[in-house]
């Protein structure tokens, strides 16, 4: 996600008056955001806390989260793009119809208070979650929300964060975009990287049956995928490493056991604002670290690769 | 039994990946947790040092670690368009050598990102 205006939970902490939610449900899955990071700390430019700041919330149903917001705003689900692009036209004042709001589940009203809102809050975050980024819309919703808040800074400080989920998934697309280029999806197969979601992403590969091998890392996609990509990777050899036997590891050829990553495994995690931790692993493992395992594949299929015959060059032809 | 008391220990179990946990641990589980939420505590206590499961399993029958890493090598090796996939429960040391691997076995490589 090179280029979204965005910063730190730290910066949230310290500046931000104004809290968007959209599409997720921190109270549940990230419990410790409101507490930690955005609603009821205090910080050097918020003094009171939670009395400073405002909270909203969008989704398409009432969850636990709303009780924290001051306000909540339910949308029709699969609307959240309209709702998205009506905001940044009534930021503009650009005339919007009535009716045409109706069908969004909120009123014209409701936004226009929302739109005046987020241009007079000091600095406002938009946080969404998987609601917006994996319903109808998909990625066109994250790009419309982060054009929001990239052209609400015509006004005052605005910025956007993803919610992540878990593990790593931060660090996986900051690794990918730092070794290739890009943040997921990545043919390595002409020796550089081609970058092409739809293609060369997983469930497309294995529907289509593209590849013919599998290794699979810190996932489970056997109990995750559509059947047909499960299939594939029951027809093709699979390789699992994973601190536990998962749904994958029972369809494939091979599996590591290896050790769990924070709790007996060392290294490097990414937190949702792209700040890297170190983890304190508290237990010693009886297995490998993927780390370690990964990097003994590695040397073994080294080993298999042959040295490329050595290039002679013939001498100058004679013209 | 004297506990070993880790101080900052770090969560990852959402994406806010707390970094204040103070966890107190016997040789085998995290028996308790101070400053987790519901979630991270649980994810803490769930997890054990034990030897739960075989150290590696090749066509469902138990073999060494060794004998597993040969015959993944094998197979990446012998693969026309080999997938690495997942890189989400791992560390950033742990994907960079994922992509290094997909690198060398000229595969793709993919995450939960990409679903
Ligand atoms: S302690 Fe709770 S909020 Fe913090 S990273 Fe763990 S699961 Fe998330």
């Amino acid at each position: 996600m090179g280029g979204k205006v965005s910063c730190t939970l730290g910066e949230v902490k310290n500046r931000a008056d104004f809290i968007v939610y959209w599409g997720g449900n921190p109270a549940e899955c990230h419990p410790r955001h409101f507490t930690k990071y955005t609603l009821t700390q205090k910080g050097k430019f918020i003094p009171n806390g939670r009395k400073d700041r405002t909270m909203v919330l969008v989704d398409i149903r009432e969850t636990p989260s709303a009780k924290a917001a001051d306000i909540f705003l339910q949308v029709r689900p699969s609307k959240d793009f309209e709702v998205i692009t009506t905001l940044r036209a009534l930021i503009k004042g650009q005339p919007v119809a009535r009716d045409m709001v109706a069908e969004t589940g909120l009123t014209l009203d409701q936004l226009q208070d929302l739109a005046e809102r987020m241009k007079r809050a000091r600095f406002g975050v938009l946080f969404f979650g998987m609601g917006l980024s994996m319903t109808r819309g998909k990625h066109m919703n994250s790009a419309a929300i982060l054009t929001l808040a990239a052209e609400l800074n015509a006004f005052t400080k605005f910025v956007a964060m993803p919610m992540r989920g878990h593990g790593n998934v931060t660090g996986g697309d900051v690794i990918m975009r730092w070794t290739t280029g890009y943040p997921f999806g990545v043919n390595l197969a002409r020796g550089y990287p081609r970058f092409n979601p739809g293609e060369f992403s997983t469930v497309d590969l294995l529907i289509r049956g593209d590849c013919d091998a599998a290794l699979i890392v810190g996932a489970d996609p056997g109990a995750t995928m559509p059947q047909p990509a499960i299939d594939h990777l029951a027809r093709i050899p699979t390789i699992v490493l994973d601190p536990k036997l998962t749904h994958t590891s029972r369809l494939a050829r091979v599996h590591i056991t290896t050790a769990v990553t924070g709790i007996s495994a060392p290294g490097t995690v990414y937190r949702m604002d792209e700040i890297p931790l170190p983890l304190r692993p508290a237990l010693k493992s009886p297995y490998p670290t993927d780390e370690e395992v990964l990097r003994r594949i590695h040397m073994a299929v080294a080993a298999r690769s042959r040295p490329a015959p050595p290039v002679v060059w013939p001498g100058p032809v004679a013209v | 039994m004297e506990l070993t008391v880790v101080k900052n220990a770090t969560c990852t179990f959402c994406g806010c990946v707390c970094d204040d946990i103070e966890l107190h641990a016997d040789h085998r589980r995290i028996v308790h947790t101070k400053a987790a939420c519901v979630l991270g505590a649980s994810w803490f206590k769930n997890h054990t040092a034990e030897r739960l499961y075989p150290e590696a399993l090749i066509d469902g029958r138990e073999a060494t670690v060794d004998e597993a890493v040969e015959a993944a090598a094998h197979y990446l090796h012998d693969a026309a368009l080999p997938l690495v996939y997942g890189l989400s429960n791992i560390t950033c040391e742990a994907q960079r050598e994922a992509i290094s691997l997909a690198e060398l076995i000229g595969g793709v490589v993919d995450s939960h990102t990409s679903l």
